[in-house]
């Protein structure tokens, strides 16, 4: 049992991966944001940019939580 | 603890026993094909053939489709109406162009209407100067004419009187020298005496 | 137990079996018609109904569904041309395809049907097939010339060994980052849901014992008003995801049809 434990305790510290990820896409859209507000007539020709932004940023994330599940789960 | 020091060499023994356990333990009453590869269903390798087999198959009818089909009606709505927009644009710029012209000409033709009313105008003016002109100028002749001629009647009345001046001047001669010197002058040399003396 | 279990809407369930093979690459396989073929079918017939009522009675002036129908494709249609240039017109189908699958396969996947999209099978085959066409034109314009898609051009010289060995390996990692992101949002979004959802009947049966687990019901409450607005939120990563394969398929096919004179 103590390999499930550890296997467990492994999922639960792979998921921390996310925080990066949530800096990461926090970080993007807040800058989006700023950037916006400064100039807001170049705003929506960058929504694009910003969404595959933060999809490349969220997937780092998205791979550590699949690691957490694998152990979890696997 | 001391419960799975007990239990743990049972499962090392046999390392897929170990993995089936734990499963089945995770995931309580379970499928038999759940104990075939692990917990996770993505990872049941048993049936990723049949899936990637059928989506190929979809996918490409699809791409066919949309190819072939979909895509192709769409462009064309989509060529359509950017054909009308740019039809109507050039139609409308038309129609600009020529509302722009009939406006110059209805200025141009404003323009001539007022010259043509000032021509007018400086014409009858002209004219009723011209007719003024010649009303005094007639007027003047007859007065002039009128002038002259009650000169003439003047000068006739003068002569007449002159005349009559001349045989009272020469009556008065004469009887002023049968008066002072008794005798009788001829009545010529008389007359031509008062004549020399005007 | 089983009910609750947040993995268990992945269990891929026989409907019609037609046996067992044994396939040289995928080892024993099953063939037989599972829900998630049940569910692909729908999705496919879904795109196919769309498509063909937005372009069966097509008017210069759209009418509503006309409308929803011409937003998605001149969404994919100006990503493609915008990303790609004057060629991204010969690979728009491809990218709306696999727009619109995915957009479907999402979509009823979290309102209706089986997640086919939470298969790591079908989100592997869908980033292969679209790294394998990048490569594909790759070779076919370019030739052995394909390669100078690893050495970026302005690189100092001794720094290039260890460039092009980071550009190879984010180049293998594309179809596996854009398999996982795919795989993993699904898979994260629906278990997140499943949770939630476990919370309200867990904390409901809690409640029904009486006592302190009456304490249970506001616990209940908020877990419900979770899944509410969880579910909203996966409704934009379900149209997200299926945008963002778009987009990066889209950079992806530049890198290779523009090689060389793009950047």
């Amino acid at each position: 049992m103590e390999i499930d434990a550890a296997k467990q305790i492994g999922a639960g510290l792979a998921t921390l991966g996310m925080i990066g990820a949530g800096i990461g896409v926090g970080n993007i859209f807040g800058s989006f944001l700023t950037g916006a507000l400064r100039n807001p007539s170049a705003a929506a020709s960058q929504i694009g940019n910003l969404f595959v932004g933060a999809a490349l940023a969220e997937a780092l994330g998205i791979l550590s939580f699949v690691l957490g599940i694998l152990l979890k789960y696997g | 603890m001391a419960v799975e020091t007990d239990s743990a060499p049972i499962p090392s023994a046999d390392p897929a026993a170990d993995v089936t356990s734990a499963g089945a333990a995770a995931h309580g009453s379970t499928t038999a094909a759940e104990h075939g590869s692990g917990g996770l269903p993505q990872f049941q390798f048993e049936h990723w053939g049949g899936q990637i087999a059928y989506l190929l198959i979809l996918f490409v009818i699809l791409y066919v489709l949309m190819a072939k089909v979909f895509a192709p009606r769409m462009r064309r709505v989509l060529d359509e109406r950017a054909a009308t927009i740019a039809d109507a644009i050039t139609s409308a710029k038309a129609l600009q162009a020529e509302a722009d012209a009939q406006a110059d000409a209805a200025k141009r033709a404003l323009v001539e209407a007022r010259a043509a009313a000032q021509r007018t105008a400086v014409e009858a003016g002209a004219k009723a100067a011209a007719a003024a002109q010649a009303q005094k100028a007639a007027l003047e002749a007859e007065l002039s004419a009128k002038q002259a001629e009650a000169e003439g009647r003047i000068r006739v009345a003068r002569d007449a009187a002159m005349q009559q001046l001349t045989v009272v001047a020469t009556d008065a001669a004469e009887a002023m020298l049968e008066k002072l010197t008794g005798a009788k002058a001829p009545r010529a040399a008389v007359a031509a005496a008062v004549k020399s003396q005007g | 137990m089983a009910a609750n279990d947040p993995i268990h809407q992945f269990q891929i369930e026989k409907l019609v079996d037609f046996g067992v093979v044994n396939l040289p690459l995928f080892g024993r396989t099953e063939l037989a018609f599972t829900n998630s073929h049940l569910a692909m079918t729908i999705a496919f017939a879904a795109v196919v109904v769309f498509m063909s009522l937005v372009t069966a009675k097509m008017q210069v002036v759209p009418g509503r569904l006309q409308t929803v129908g011409e937003t998605l494709f001149g969404m994919i249609d100006n990503l493609a041309s915008s990303i790609i240039g004057h060629e991204g017109r010969k690979f728009f189908p491809f990218v709306f395809t696999l727009f619109m699958f995915i957009l479907a396969m999402n979509v009823l996947g979290l309102l209706l049907t089986f997640t086919v999209t939470s298969q790591l099978a079908i989100t592997a085959v869908l980033g292969l097939m679209t790294i394998g066409l990048v490569i594909a034109i790759g070779f076919l314009r370019h030739g052995l010339g394909f390669f100078k898609l690893f050495v970026p051009s302005g690189v100092p010289i001794v720094l290039l060994p260890v460039i092009v060995l980071i550009e190879f390996v984010s180049f293998l990692l594309r179809p596996v980052t854009l398999a996982l992101r795919l795989f993993g949002n699904m898979l994260g979004g629906h278990v997140a849901l499943k949770v939630f959802a476990g919370f309200v009947v867990a904390l409901g049966a809690m409640a029904a014992n009486g006592g302190l687990g009456y304490f249970g019901i506001p616990g209940a409450a908020l877990s419900l008003s979770m899944v509410v607005a969880l579910t909203a939120l996966e409704c934009l990563v379900a149209f997200l995801q299926a945008f963002v394969f778009a987009v990066l398929t889209c950079i992806y096919l530049n890198d290779v049809v523009n090689l060389g004179h793009g950047h």
